[in-house]
């Protein structure tokens, strides 16, 4: 027996997708994470941005997420939230099951690495830096890449203006390309950690620069002081052009 | 007529011949559709906190592209006694978000389980952030840009944006499509620090919103002189909810026009 | 990446100082990801205080630096004097402008004293011959958003020769390590008013 024509004739099947939705945007913005002897820091611009827009002036994204963690994922900044969301919720659980017990930064770390790539295939459009202390009380940063590739550092820029703060990083933190006086460039300048003063000027002057070069920065800049002594939170004015 | 349920509503076997299943069951064959692009739309919806509370604007307008289709469209919605949702984008979607808001107002009212908590603006946004995000991760979007206006627990004036990508942020004063460009800057021009709204006053805030619609009206061919003001104020410990609705774009002149060069080819 | 401007590789760097300049480039040429030559200089003397460096496509770099050469010589046989830098600017400029519709894919600078009054002048270009006249730095090539990035944090103004060269070897050694398609050598010009320096950096060869 036939049926009548219906809507469902198969030549819907082959009816071409006119424009597809795109589920990303670029919301600006760069972040920066410095580790010392006794302290990490994590420092961000509060400008959001779409396209040439000036969206926001104060939007915060470095985030005390629990037990002496701090945390940013800058890019995108509505995956940003929701991987902060995702990490700050999972925590909860971690301590409710768990006795209270504290949350390492190296296991934190290795959580956000499946954060990130349980969406391997639909990804967070961030990059993500974690600060803290590890178990020894020295300061820690982790960085990561969009899936979850991640690593231990001892600074890491990130974001909008990475390219641009990354070599003064190495430069100034690392002390990359610098040699002993006299010594025909044979001998490397020894490392040594910086004081929480020294780090707090770099980062001023980092951004400071990438505000000067690079539109989607500036207005403000907030940064959080992982200490023994909990999180500190201080803010600097940037330029707003 | 066939007794059996099964068969109920379904077209007669005497007439159509006996019922294809393989309709109703058709779902995995053809794709499913998702919505691709906005059809009749919302321009811009304006905000800007003050001393005391927020003011916030639409206009009535729903364009079909470059049609005016229609021009009794409310595009603020009271979700509350204190929150004003102001919707630009899809009209249909629009309508869909209403109803959702309706029904968390009716839920959080009628079926009060938290010893009279309050709904204000911080959750309603974070519920619709939560909706707008989680159909973006579908790759099903409502196609909408969204401002909350209210209060905070605290009673401090909020004010927020969420979009269809689920892209979410604060400030002093917002504003939805044309209005980022054109209405944005004069009321910043107003309080250039977001922490300076206090140093704003309820009047001088109606004032920079009416002059901003004006300037839309003037600019952005998809709106109209129609709209709906909502101001929002907490004066002796409670919240005055001022909502009007068929205002007209006032003071306008078309002066300015005599003097603009520069378009197209030249006149005269 | 079929970026013309960035298959080949390399930067370059010019910073003005107190009555000096100093302009420096890194040495690598290369075919996408594969590193050809460590002895591809970008920078070239056109008389005896002003430099062009030239980056982008290495053909082009080449073309246009003979080109120039070409240029400056009947220049000095027209007016029997050194070309200025501001003038070789604005040669630069109007060379790359006649070719506006199918331009060459290069980035040049200009940096130089004058050769009377030993004034500093640098400046750099788009690839269509848009002039960017700066007071304190230029940057140009693959490395450009490093360069950007150490030049405003290291930059201060009136250095003299000695420390211009320490901050622009600092600015360009870093910015080239963060950058893929530079690196593998630099080299660095001081010019002052009496004397020209020519520096090759030793560096990191990854």
């Amino acid at each position: 027996m036939t049926t009548i024509a219906s809507e469902y004739g198969n030549e819907n099947n082959s009816v071409p997708i006119e424009h597809r939705f795109n589920p990303y945007s670029d919301n600006g913005g760069t972040v920066l994470g410095i580790a010392g002897e006794d302290f990490a820091i994590l420092a961000g611009d509060t400008r959001i941005v779409s396209g040439y827009n000036i969206d926001s002036r104060y939007e915060p994204k470095v985030f005390d997420v629990g037990d002496n963690i701090v945390m940013t994922a800058n890019g995108f900044a509505a995956d940003g939230a929701a991987l902060i969301d995702r990490f700050k919720s999972a925590f909860k659980w971690y301590k409710f099951d768990n006795n209270n017990k504290k949350l390492t930064i190296q296991s934190a770390a290795r959580y956000i690495q499946h954060l990130l790539y349980g969406k391997r295939f639909f990804p967070f459009y961030v990059s993500t830096l974690i600060a803290g202390l590890d178990e020894e009380g020295k300061g820690a940063v982790y960085s990561y890449d969009p899936v979850g590739s991640y690593e231990r550092e001892q600074c890491r820029a990130g974001g909008a203006a990475a390219s641009l703060i990354m070599p003064f990083l190495d430069n100034q933190v690392n002390f990359k390309n610098q040699f002993e006086p006299g010594s025909d460039g044979r001998v490397k300048k020894p490392l040594r950690y910086l004081s929480l003063e020294e780090v707090l000027a770099l980062v001023r002057d980092a951004f400071t620069s990438a505000t000067e070069r690079h539109i989607q920065v500036g207005d403000g800049l907030e940064v959080l002081i992982v200490t023994k002594d909990g999180i500190k939170k201080v803010y600097y004015p940037l330029k707003r052009d | 007529m066939n007794h059996d349920p099964f068969y109920w509503g379904r077209p007669s076997d005497e007439t159509y011949g006996h019922y294809n299943h393989a309709i109703a069951n058709a779902k995995s064959q053809i794709p499913t559709s998702h919505t691709q692009q906005p059809i009749i739309t919302g321009t811009s919806v304006l905000a800007l906190k003050f001393k005391n509370g927020v003011a916030i604007a639409a206009d009535n307008m729903g364009s079909y592209g470059s049609l005016l289709r229609f021009n009794n469209i409310e595009r603020l919605i009271r979700v509350g006694t204190e929150t004003i949702v102001g919707i630009s984008g899809d009209i249909s979607d629009l309508q869909y978000i209403e109803r959702l808001l309706h029904q968390l107002q009716t839920e959080e009212e009628v079926y009060d389980s938290d010893g009279g908590h309050n709904l204000r603006a911080p959750h309603v946004h974070e519920y619709l952030s939560r909706v707008m995000y989680n159909r973006r991760l579908k790759m099903d979007p409502l196609w909408n840009a969204i401002i909350v206006a209210g209060f905070s627990d605290d009673r401090t004036p909020f004010l927020r944006y969420v979009d269809l990508l689920g892209v979410t942020y604060g400030s002093l004063a917002l504003a939805t499509g044309f209005g980022a460009h054109l209405a944005v800057p004069l009321l910043r021009k107003l309080v250039p620090y977001d922490a300076d709204y206090e140093k704003v006053s309820e009047e001088q805030a109606r004032v920079a919103i009416a002059d901003s619609l004006r300037v839309l009206y003037y600019r952005d061919a998809r709106s109209s002189d129609k709209y709906t003001f909502a101001v929002l104020t907490f004066e002796n410990d409670k919240i005055n909810v001022d909502y009007k609705q068929d205002l007209k774009v006032e003071n306008q002149s078309w002066r300015f026009a005599e003097n603009l060069i520069g378009y197209g080819s030249k006149q005269q | 990446m079929s970026d013309p401007s960035s298959i080949n590789g390399g930067c370059a760097v010019a910073m003005v100082g107190k009555d000096c300049i100093a302009i420096a480039c890194d040495l690598r040429l290369g075919n996408q990801s594969l590193s050809l030559a460590n002895n591809f200089e970008k920078v070239f003397p056109f008389g005896d205080k002003t430099f062009l460096g030239l980056t982008g496509l290495a053909s082009d770099v080449l073309t246009l630096k003979e080109d120039f050469r070409l240029k400056h010589n009947l220049y000095k046989l027209r007016e029997e004097r050194e070309i200025e830098p501001e003038t070789l600017a604005n040669l630069v400029s109007s060379s790359l402008y006649e070719r506006r519709f199918g331009p060459y894919f290069v980035g040049p600078i200009v940096a130089g004293l004058h050769s009377k009054t030993n004034k500093p002048f640098i400046c750099g270009f788009d690839l269509i011959g848009c002039i960017d006249f700066a007071k304190d730095f230029i940057v140009s090539g693959t490395a450009s958003d490093q360069l950007y990035g150490m030049c405003e944090s290291l930059y201060e103004p009136d250095l003299e020769p000695e420390d211009l060269f320490e901050t622009i070897s600092q600015a360009l050694l870093n910015a080239v390590d963060r950058d893929a398609l530079s690196g593998w050598g630099a080299v660095v010009y001081i010019v002052t008013k009496d004397k020209v320096v020519k520096r090759v950096l030793r560096t990191r060869q990854d």
